[in-house]
């Protein structure tokens, strides 16, 4: 069944040249986690904003439970759209204890009602020790739990995060959204989760949306995403992909270094380029080799190496981190995929 | 800032607040441009130009000596290792609960060059009378202002000096300059636009002040308004010279308002760390003299003084009568009088800040910025032009308000809203929307989440800015003396009705308990400052 449903939504700000969203269009299954990716900028909390109902669309229809709750004549006020929202500061009530904070959306119920719940919440959050402390006596990952407990706690049809993480140190952020992914599974929940982070949004997403510029440039699982990426922007973003330039010949694609066995349609001779990672290249020793070995970066399990072609286009390149080749020494580098690469025709 | 589309609730309430405080203006400008010619070539040709030099160079001089004390003193007991500076940041800054005129009237009473104490006492002691500095005039004027309104500069840069980056100086100090050529080349110039708003606040308070003005007989724009309203009661002659006072006073406005937009670079960030003491070494104690000094003459003296004679008139039983019963009045009347008026425009003040600063902040724009900017103004109306302009829509549209108390609150509402506004809009800047933008998600309606999570958060910021309100209206003199309907007596009327007619010693102790009656909402708005628990 389709929780949330968004068509051809547009949002211009005053004093704008450009619309922050810009005819966007997306579905979303129940149970689902739609990852919404971008750099800064690029529309994707004013696409929130958006379906929470704090901000008013110019144009475009939102759907929620197949219910209009934005289009040209409607504007359902986001106290009456049964969403949870999950902010990036948090935005936990300081003057309201842990406990009040998660039972603040669960007005008019019964005082046992509302005990159990916040109960529940707390212990699914693994809080419930903290219920009397105010927000400013937990840590930021507390503070975090304590914020989703809250969105969840009202039973919302829908659950928007924008950038939840990004206000926790780095190597307590894969905790927690572990845990928090997990939290969101056993209860089912239909989320949007907002992130300029790859990493996260192939970590959070059931399926991925990737923003630019107000523009939805694909959606899908993050194995399409990451390697079948529509447009170059995707590719670029979402991986650290070199661009190899290459001309279409029967039976392949000749770059510089060698030819890319992948059928393209593209007519003969057609200037190309090709999102390459550095998993998929290979290089050797070689004086006679076509290109050289401009640096070399520890990388821990493996060493990342920059090649500069004899044209002057750069690649990345790993090995394993046994292996140690000097900086300036001459080296011939290959492709080496077992699955297809994009290619984008200039 | 992303620009929201506003709440029509809120931008109609608003509106009424900017309508509310646009009657003094739009009357004091008709009344004064729809002036007769003849009332302004009179005006022209004999008063003005005078009256004009005469302000101006008290604005200049006083700003200039509230900079230089107020600067300096910030960066001794903020930035040095003087001693005893925890100390002399409360006493530094205590001299606002001491209304200037309060003070002048102390430094009257001892330095008066015929029967002033100090005069008496030299001529008792040398057989003969021995000069001593006068405080009528210009530079009594001057002197007395500069002591009694420094703190506001000193506060100012005194914050500051403390949220500048420490490293900003180190910075200088690597490229070679020394702890002096930092802070001239560095330092001050950083903290200019903050420095130069406060100095700008000093301004207005000089171009609107009376009291002392009128004590020390150094005549300016306000008093010859105040004359003209009082005395003689030509109303057009002091319509005329409020337009002019007026229009000044918004041009410093429109600056300091302007500066405020760009002081905001000198905020605290994230990773701000306290730039280390300057040691002063030899000059500790020069330095240590010299806060002692600035210390003794705007809050030791004028306090020991009121003490004194308080204590003197307890013991005689003549002035005892008198302050407990003149007429039908007793002091607890004036106490009451003070304390309820005061606290009515408080509350008045910060109800109409609300509209007003929510819309500035919550949705800023063009017109919600006017909205705020405008309700601000009263800050370049002095007391006596509020009186005169009240005087007249009262009387004109309002008759029954007319010589009732109440027309005293609607001045100090008009008055001294804009503190409010500020503290309002300050308090609500600190308050991340995302919290009302939660309450919405979780079911509250607007309405709901102002009273359940907005104004709880900003109530300590609200009562900030009641208490400012307060504190100004409590020692409110022009505008009390003449809109106050016949026996209605405050603190205030009787200190300076008092001490007009020579009785210090009944009129200390109605200063003492006005000194101490601003000094405990003073307090209670330095402890919300870190840096004064």
């Amino acid at each position: 069944m389709t929780t949330l449903e968004v068509r051809n939504l547009v949002k211009q700000f005053h004093g704008s040249q450009q619309s922050a969203v810009n005819d966007i269009s997306f579905e979303l299954s129940d149970g689902e986690i739609l990852a919404v990716v971008g750099p800064s900028g690029c529309g994707k909390t004013t696409t929130l904003r958006l379906i929470a109902g704090l901000e008013r669309p110019d144009s475009g229809v939102i759907r929620l439970n197949n219910h209009v709750v934005a289009a040209e004549s409607v504007f359902i006020p986001p106290e009456k759209r049964g969403v949870g929202m999950v902010f990036q500061d948090h935005a936990l009530f300081p003057h309201l204890t842990v406990y009040e904070n998660v039972a603040f959306g669960l007005r008019g119920k019964k005082t046992s009602e509302v005990r159990t719940i916040v109960g529940d919440m707390l212990h699914l959050v693994g809080l419930l020790q903290f219920s009397k402390r105010y927000p400013h006596a937990l840590s930021g990952g507390e503070r975090q739990r304590v914020a989703l407990a809250r969105a969840l706690a009202p039973h919302p049809v829908l659950i928007l995060m924008d950038e939840p993480f990004s206000s926790l140190d780095a190597d307590l952020r894969t905790e927690v959204r572990e845990h928090v992914r997990s939290i969101l599974k056993s209860r089912q929940a239909t989320v949007v989760f907002v992130t300029h982070d790859q990493d996260e949004a192939l970590y959070m997403g059931d399926r991925l949306a990737v923003l630019q510029k107000g523009h939805l440039e694909q959606i899908g699982t993050p194995q399409e995403i990451f390697h079948d990426s529509n447009t170059r922007f995707v590719a670029e973003f979402m991986g650290d992909s070199d661009f190899l330039k290459g001309k279409v010949v029967p039976g392949g694609i000749q770059t510089e270094i060698g030819l890319l066995n992948q059928v393209v349609e593209l007519p003969i001779s057609t200037p190309v380029e090709i999102a390459i990672r550095a998993d998929d290249i290979d290089f050797q020793i070689d004086g006679s080799g076509n290109s050289l070995i401009v640096e070399r970066f520890f990388r821990g399990a493996f060493n990342l190496y920059r090649l500069r072609l004899d044209s002057g286009q750069i690649l990345h390149a790993f090995t394993d981190h046994t292996q140690i080749l000097p900086v300036g020494a001459r080296v011939r580098a290959y492709i080496h995929v077992e699955h297809s690469l994009t290619v984008f025709s200039e | 800032m992303k620009a929201l589309s506003i709440s029509p609730r809120l931008a109609i309430a608003a509106g009424l607040v900017a309508l509310f405080v646009a009657i003094p203006l739009v009357y004091i400008f008709i009344r004064a441009f729809g002036a007769d010619t003849e009332s302004w070539q009179r005006l022209l040709q004999t008063r003005i130009w005078k009256l004009l030099g005469n302000t101006l160079l008290l604005v200049v001089a006083v700003t200039s000596g509230t900079l230089v004390t107020g600067v300096s003193m910030a960066w001794l007991t903020e930035r040095t290792d003087l001693p005893g500076r925890k100390i002399f940041r409360w006493m530094l800054v205590m001299p606002l609960a001491i209304p200037a005129y309060i003070g002048g009237i102390v430094y009257l009473a001892l330095l008066r060059p015929r029967g002033g104490y100090i005069p008496q006492v030299l001529e008792n002691i040398f057989g003969q009378s021995v000069f001593t500095p006068s405080p009528l005039g210009f530079f009594g004027a001057a002197f007395i202002l500069t002591l009694f309104t420094y703190p506001y500069v000193y506060l100012l840069s005194g914050a500051a000096f403390r949220s500048l980056h420490a490293s900003l100086e180190e910075a200088a100090r690597t490229f070679g300059r020394t702890t002096f050529q930092t802070l001239f080349q560095v330092t001050l110039p950083a903290l200019r636009p903050g420095l130069a708003a406060g100095a700008l606040l000093v301004a207005l308070d000089i171009l609107a002040e009376y009291g002392t003005v009128a004590l020390l007989r150094y005549e300016t724009f306000s008093s010859a308004i105040f004359v003209q309203l009082s005395g003689r009661y030509d109303r057009s002659a002091a319509s005329v010279l409020s337009g002019i006072l007026v229009t000044l006073a918004i041009l410093i406005l429109w600056s300091e308002l302007r500066l405020q937009g760009q002081a905001r670079f000198t905020q605290m960030e994230s990773n701000w760390r306290p730039a280390p003491l300057t040691l002063l070494g030899k000059w500790r104690f020069p330095a240590f003299l010299l806060v002692m000094g600035v210390i003794s003459a705007s809050l030791i003296i004028p306090v020991a003084v009121l003490v004194v004679w308080s204590i003197q008139a307890f013991l005689d039983s003549q002035s005892l009568t008198t302050i407990f019963h003149t007429g039908s009045q007793g002091f607890g009347s004036y106490v009451w009088n003070s304390l309820w008026s005061s606290g009515l425009a408080a509350l008045i003040a910060v109800l109409f800040s609300l509209p007003v600063a929510l819309l500035a902040v919550r949705y800023p724009n063009r017109f919600s910025r006017f909205i705020s900017r405008f309700c601000q103004v009263g800050y370049a109306i002095p007391g006596v032009v509020i009186a005169l302009s009240l005087v007249l829509f009262v009387n004109r549209t309002l008759p029954f308000l007319y010589a009732t108390p109440f027309v005293i609150v609607i001045a100090y509402v008009l008055r001294h809203m804009p503190q409010a506004i500020r503290a309002s809009e300050s308090a609500l800047n600190q308050l991340s929307p995302s919290l009302e933008e939660a309450s919405r998600t979780l079911g509250r309606t607007s309405l709901q989440t102002l009273f359940q999570v907005t104004l709880p958060l900003i109530l300590p910021g609200l009562l900030a800015g009641g208490s400012l309100v307060f504190i100004t209206s409590l020692k409110e003199l022009p505008a009390t003396l003449l809109l106050r309907p016949p026996g209605f007596d405050t603190l205030a009327v009787r200190v300076w009705v008092w001490a007009g007619e020579g009785f210090y010693l009944q009129a200390a102790p109605a200063a003492l308990l006005l000194v101490l009656i601003s000094a405990l909402p003073l307090s209670f708005l330095l402890r919300r400052e870190k840096i004064f628990r």
